[in-house]
């Protein structure tokens, strides 16, 4: 692997066409999912902040981090911090389903969805429609670019923040200044990230900065699908002149199946000065990649499984008149005619797949069922330990706890609290001589609750009691709350 | 070791010119990314030494261009988040505390800001949550109260103090009795008193007990024909289950014959009007508070 890595890094630049900064465009199937789902993920980006949704009677932004009021808002869905639990899931499932489609299909998360991937991608369009539009030596071409991608990336900038605040109130604020700090830093920071990143780090990102690419082979396997230059068929490489080795000359398998030919022999094996393979050393699968990396010599670490390599040599083979599929997604070992598996097929059904697999079933089941059975009710109640208890002028005995009350969705609570498990005890809250309480929608309710037991009925030590809160209005219950009444004798 | 030093045509570099076993060594260049990042580094590192406090003088140190100091930066924070509550202190400082506790904005306000003070200044006699301690200073968090458990009465309790010298101080003294009764009365006196405030001994029996004659000549006047104190005066009621300073006969006979009576300081002068105002809020609202 160290060959690997060391080619992919150094010596890619003695081969690969002159850096113009910008790949050649590749056109083919893989550039077409590219191009839709570059489209579609920054589509989302751009457009989800601005979508409204009415939230209690206001409208409001659909999707918001309300970061003051610690709130996530989703649709119809509304987070509150202790909800953490089901972020950490989501991670969980993330990561696995990241594994899962690694292990099929190799890096295309890399190559298709990071954020890396896609805004590169897009400030690549923008220089190569600046290209065509001035022509590529045009004097003012840099700076063209240039002013592009500072727009783009402070709108970029500006959405970001739109995630965490009302987008359309943002918008007249932040121009006539009258944002808060946190805006213009947020703007800024992001703005800054994504121009240097996407315009000037570019696949610098995947080669040198991002742990992804360190580890992802240990989630391959064989049958793993992942570009590949097929070996058997491209060598050796010659012009196009040279007349082709006779045993592939027949060749038909195409497009991005695994071939068969499993006998094949490599890398010349019939007199390699008068015959070459279906590679015409033409260059077109390196200036087209966007890490700038010869996928010729294997699978590598710079390799990001974008495919655009694949979709520039099958140009080349239509033009010469050749079956695609000189590079193609392919177990690595089909590269020097290898058979994947036992049985030379591939199987969807392996261990490190089902492995990942069966995490994000379980984690995503779980977090459905949590989903679910979300309780929209966040109570604690807290027993006063200093002191204990209180002892009245009467004999009775109080004790104090604290009580925390929130309550999701829109509506006002109206609510009482009851005391299970003690004999004749009172309850009620600090201000009042009831123990009922209207807290508004969205808002946190914290009071000291008192619990007296007259002296007659007073526990001596101890005693395990419970808090129960019903809905005045619907009479439902809402909460029950396990604590401890203290009696003078203390733990047993 | 040494060797001459020569050109490396793989890396494009030359070497030191040390060799061990035949490896040597390149003389790679620093980058230049990171040799700019160090001196950027030194000059900033300089700069900094001149706007802020970086050197000892003999007697002093250097206070920097721009006049920085750690105290200075406090109580910058402390104006501003002065500032921040100002509209909440302003509505203290205008307001009774009758006012504060009425209006639920207001409470939530003073109850923690009162929470904040009294375990600053309260908390070091009648304890962190205000549960007093047995023999010393009363719990205000029970219903009995010595000087009463209103708002005003607390206000006016924790401005002035008890038995200090402010000149509107709560003042009061139980004399002591040693020398007006004998030993044999006092005991009887105090079994009488304890018995005042045993529910399960009948009214019948109690007014039967030699000490019933003795408290009534003795100690009604102050502290009530049925024990139920004066408020007024501070004096405490003997026929409830809450004794500060022991419910034991002898506890009692002790304070008989040489009377604890607890002082406390005036708090108005020290803490500022508003200061009380929250900290009579927060104990108000500990349970005991009365209407
Ligand atoms: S694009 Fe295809 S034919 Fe051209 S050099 Fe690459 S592998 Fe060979
Ligand atoms: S080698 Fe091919 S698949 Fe890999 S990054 Fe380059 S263009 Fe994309």
């Amino acid at each position: 692997m160290h060959t690997h890595a060391s080619t992919a890094l150094g010596h890619a630049s003695a081969q690969r066409a002159p850096r113009t900064g910008t790949p050649h465009a590749a056109t083919g199937r893989f550039r077409q999912v590219k191009t839709a789902l570059t489209v579609f993920l920054l589509g989302l980006y751009y457009i989800v902040p601005w979508v409204r949704w009415t939230r209690g009677g206001e409208s409001s932004q659909a999707v918001m981090f309300d970061a003051s009021a610690q709130r996530f808002y989703f649709f119809g869905l509304e987070f509150w911090p202790h909800d953490l639990p089901l972020l950490l899931g989501l991670l969980i499932f993330s990561a696995a389903a990241l594994f899962f489609v690694t292990s099929l299909f190799g890096r295309v998360w890399c190559g298709f969805a990071c954020p890396q991937t896609v805004w590169t991608d897009l400030f690549f369009a923008i220089d190569r429609r600046v290209d065509r539009m001035l022509g590529r030596d045009h004097p003012l071409g840099q700076w063209a670019k240039t002013g592009v991608h500072v727009v783009v990336a402070i709108f970029t900038g500006f959405t970001f923040a739109g995630f965490f605040t009302n987008i359309v109130e943002l918008g007249p604020q932040f121009i006539s200044g009258q944002a808060s700090i946190v805006a213009y830093v947020t703007v800024g920071v992001l703005t800054f990230t994504t121009y240097t990143l996407a315009a000037h780090a570019r696949e610098n990102v995947c080669l040198h900065m991002c742990p992804w690419p360190r580890f992802q082979a240990a989630l391959l396997d064989p049958e793993s699908l992942v570009v590949t230059y097929q070996n058997w068929r491209g060598e050796p490489r010659a012009r196009a002149r040279v007349p082709l080795r006779p045993e592939i000359a027949t060749l038909d398998s195409s497009a991005y199946i695994m071939p068969r030919v499993a006998t094949a022999s490599v890398a010349g094996s019939s007199a390699a000065t008068t015959y070459r393979g279906d590679c015409i050393d033409c260059g077109k699968c390196v200036s087209s990649c966007p890490t700038r990396i010869d996928i010729r010599e294997g699978l590598q670490l710079g390799c990001i499984g974008c495919g655009l390599c694949i979709d520039a040599c099958n140009t080349v083979m239509e033009r010469i008149g050749r079956p695609h599929g000189l590079i193609n997604m392919a177990p690595e070992l089909s590269s020097v005619g290898g058979c994947a598996g036992k049985s030379g097929r591939i199987r969807l059904f392996r261990a490190k797949p089902m492995f990942f697999a069966s995490i994000m079933m379980v984690t995503g089941s779980a977090m459905a069922w949590a989903l679910a059975t979300r309780s929209d009710v966040n109570a604690a109640v807290e027993h006063q330990r200093q002191p204990p208890f209180v002892k009245l002028s009467d004999g009775s005995i109080r004790n104090d706890y604290t009580l925390r009350f929130s309550r999701l969705g829109v509506h006002d609570s109206n609510v009482e609290i009851r005391v299970e498990g003690l004999d004749g005890a009172a309850i009620r809250l600090s201000n009042s001589a009831q123990a009922s309480f209207t807290q508004g929608a969205r808002r946190s309710f914290s009071d000291r609750v008192m619990v007296t037991v007259p002296k007659g009925s007073v526990p001596k030590v101890r005693v395990p009691i419970a808090f129960v809160i019903t809905d005045r209005e619907t009479r439902a219950p809402v909460a029950r709350l396990e604590t401890y009444f203290w009696g003078p004798g203390g733990v047993r | 070791m040494a060797s001459e030093r020569r050109y490396d045509p793989v890396t494009g570099q030359y070497t030191t010119g040390h060799q061990w076993d035949g490896i040597e060594e390149l003389s790679t260049p620093l980058p230049r990314w990171w040799v700019i990042s160090l001196v950027v580094c030194f000059i900033i590192a300089i700069i900094y030494a001149f706007l802020y406090p970086a050197w000892p003088t003999t007697k002093t140190y250097y206070t920097g261009l721009l006049g920085w100091t750690s105290h200075s930066e406090l109580a910058e924070y402390q104006t501003e988040a002065r500032a921040g509550q100002a509209h909440w202190r302003e509505q203290i400082a205008a307001n009774t505390v009758g006012d504060i506790a009425a209006s639920d904005d207001l409470r939530t306000f003073a109850v923690a800001g009162g929470k904040a003070l009294f375990n600053e200044n309260c908390a070091g006699c009648h304890g962190i949550g205000a549960g007093g301690q047995q023999g010393q200073f009363p719990s205000l968090i029970d219903d009995d109260w010595l000087w009463g458990g209103t708002l005003d009465d607390i206000y006016q309790t924790v401005t002035h103090g008890i038995r200090n010298t402010d000149e509107s101080s709560r003042q009061s003294e139980m004399p002591s009795f040693k020398d007006m009764m004998s030993e044999e009365e006092i005991a009887a006196t105090a079994k009488f008193v304890l018995a005042m405030s045993d529910t399960s001994v009948s009214a019948e029996t109690r007014n039967a007990m030699p000490g019933a004659e003795l408290y009534t000549n003795n100690c009604a006047g102050c502290h009530g024909a049925e024990g139920e104190g004066m408020r007024m005066m501070g004096v405490p009621a003997l026929a409830d289950q809450i004794w500060l300073y022991g419910e034991t006969e002898e506890a009692i006979r002790n304070q008989i014959v040489r009377p604890k009576m607890g002082s406390m300081p005036a708090w108005g002068g020290r803490l500022g009007d508003d200061a009380v105002k929250m900290l009579s809020v927060y104990v108000h609202s500990l349970g005991g508070g009365e209407k």
